[in-house]
């Protein structure tokens, strides 16, 4: 999952539960995760491409701007 | 035997096939097996398969399936905005088991048997956070901006969602109803605002459709108008052109006509213009070449004079300068000799000057020593005269006179010595008469000398120094030595 690349669907910020849709090989699928900003105060607009920095399973993963 | 034998492996075929068909489980694209009642290394206590199949044995082992298909909650929440005001939020959620096995061991453990009330679980964990958010917000954020309504409850749900080991691939807000009206009355100035634009702009159009079909009209007209004037035109074109066609004839006749006159001013033209030609080449060019050979000649001959006056010039002024060198050399000689002759005759009038002195020298020492002895006896004579003066004035001037007379009766006869021309009126008379008075004249001389001398005598020897008659002596001037220092 790190270092897969994604695209923000629910705005990623401080105090902000966002969303991001990530290509998973494993499972030959695009699934949703659940995003925090990995530059704490970060926030990322939706649309924009986000890298994974940093997977904790199941759902959720710390995102920042590519 | 052999169709027994045939028979029972058949048999054993089909056995071993329908158990095999009865132990091997396969797990559909939209479903996860969960099996249990083995041990397995994942830590969870059952075996999640997806996607592929698996040998399960029958009695020891149980197959579950829990579909991973997407699931609808429908949301109909009644909540009360920040205003106070009750509103009631329809919406949907869609969501499934997540694909991965945390996620599908999650939603075995909470779902496995319940898989029907998913929907209503998910409905009431939505419908809580919905009224929480709602709660902190008004109805014009609500209507001006849901997707922060939408995104909030996604936040806020998502991890709950999370240990559900759901997913939520879409949450849409769908309706938001007001029972109180507040949102139709929210709306209404806006609505009028609308209607009144909407009037305006039907009003504004309809003033300009109205517009555009009068310009319309109006151009049309004028288009009409124009193609008259344009079909007036062209039927007086082509009644000119017909009046043209019948007048055909005579203007063709007078145009050969004009032609022809035209071509014979043409000759015409030529002839004079040839004639003029052949008078410049009989006349003009011949005198040209008269008048410029006269002209050439005339500035050859010019340029011959100025050429032979010039070498004249040139040779007049050799002859000067060698005739100037001619003089001057015999000059120069002719000084030369006259110095020479000067140096001579200077050496001679200097011999000859010297010898003169010389004689002069001699002569004056003598002239001044007979004077100087002449002098001393005019002075005893004076003296002696003085004497005899103071003595006898009478004697002695009577004497004197006696002995001049001679030079005062000359002296008288000089009165008449410059007349050139003289006139008696008297005759003889006359002339003894002036005579006698010239005389006269000496003896009046007389008595004055004796006046004279009886002053003289009065004064004593003041009278002597110049009774001697000696003129001062002039100071002689240097003049050679003047000349010299020059």
């Amino acid at each position: 999952m790190v270092g897969a690349t994604g695209r923000v669907t629910g705005r990623v910020g401080a105090g902000l539960v966002g969303e991001v849709m990530v290509h998973v090989p494993q499972r030959q699928g695009t699934e949703a995760f659940l995003a925090y900003p990995a530059v704490p105060g970060e926030t990322l607009e939706p649309g924009s491409q986000v890298v994974v920095v940093e997977y904790q399973p199941p759902r959720t993963v710390y995102v920042a701007p590519l | 035997m052999v169709i027994g034998i045939a028979g029972a492996v058949v048999a054993s075929i089909i056995v071993l096939i329908v158990l095999f068909k009865l132990m091997w489980r396969v797990a559909e694209p939209n479903e996860a097996l969960i099996i249990s009642g083995s041990k397995h290394g994942e830590g969870l206590g059952f075996r999640t398969v997806t996607g592929r199949g698996t040998l399960v044995l029958p009695g020891i082992q149980v197959v579950r399936r829990l579909s991973l298909d997407l699931n609808e909650a429908e949301l109909d929440v009644e909540c009360v905005t920040k205003q106070g005001i009750p509103v009631h939020v329809k919406g949907v959620v869609i969501f499934k088991v997540g694909d991965d096995p945390v996620s599908i061991a999650n939603a075995a453990r909470r779902f496995l048997d319940q898989q029907k009330a998913m929907g209503q679980r998910v409905h009431n964990v939505f419908a809580g956070h919905l009224r929480s958010i709602v709660g902190g917000l008004t109805v014009e954020d609500m209507i001006r901006d849901r997707e922060r309504m939408t995104g909030e409850t996604r936040a806020a749900s998502g991890s709950e969602m999370e240990k559900l080991g759901l997913i939520i691939d879409s949450l849409q807000i769908q309706e938001i109803l007001d029972p109180t009206g507040y949102i139709e009355n929210l709306a209404a100035p806006h609505a009028a605002a609308v209607h009144r634009d909407a009037r305006i702009a039907a009003a504004e159009a309809d003033r300009a459709a109205t517009e555009a079909e009068q310009e319309a009209a109006a151009r049309k007209a004028e288009a009409t108008r124009n193609s008259g004037i344009q079909q007036a035109g062209y039927q007086a074109e082509l009644d000119t052109a017909a009046a043209r066609a019948q007048q055909a004839g005579p203007l063709a006749q007078a145009a050969s006509r004009q032609e022809v006159v035209v071509q014979e001013t043409k000759v015409a033209e030529l002839e004079a213009h040839h004639r003029e030609q052949q008078l410049q080449a009989d006349v003009r060019k011949p005198a040209d070449a008269r008048a410029y050979e006269t002209r050439t000649k005339a500035v050859a001959d010019r340029d011959a004079r100025i050429s032979a006056a010039e070498a004249l010039a040139r040779e007049t002024e050799l002859k000067t300068a060698a005739e100037a060198n001619r003089v001057k050399v015999a000059a120069t000689a002719e000084a030369e000799a006259t110095r020479a002759r000067g140096l001579a005759s200077a050496e001679a009038t200097r011999a000859t000057g010297e010898a003169e002195a010389a004689a002069a020298e001699a002569r004056g020492l003598a002239q001044a020593e007979a004077a100087r002895a002449l002098g001393l006896a005019e002075a005893e004579a004076i003296k002696a005269r003085a004497a005899a003066l103071a003595e006898n004035q009478e004697a002695v001037v009577a004497q004197q006179l006696a002995e001049n007379w001679p030079q005062i009766v000359k002296a008288g006869a000089e009165a008449f010595g410059n007349v050139e021309h003289m006139v008696l009126l008297n005759g003889a008379d006359g002339m003894a008469d002036m005579f006698a008075k010239a005389l006269t004249m000496g003896g009046t001389g007389l008595g004055l000398a004796r006046q004279l001398l009886a002053t003289m005598g009065a004064d004593g020897a003041k009278a002597e120094p110049s009774a001697t008659g000696k003129p001062p002596v002039p100071q002689v001037i240097p003049v050679q030595q003047e000349q010299a220092r020059s």
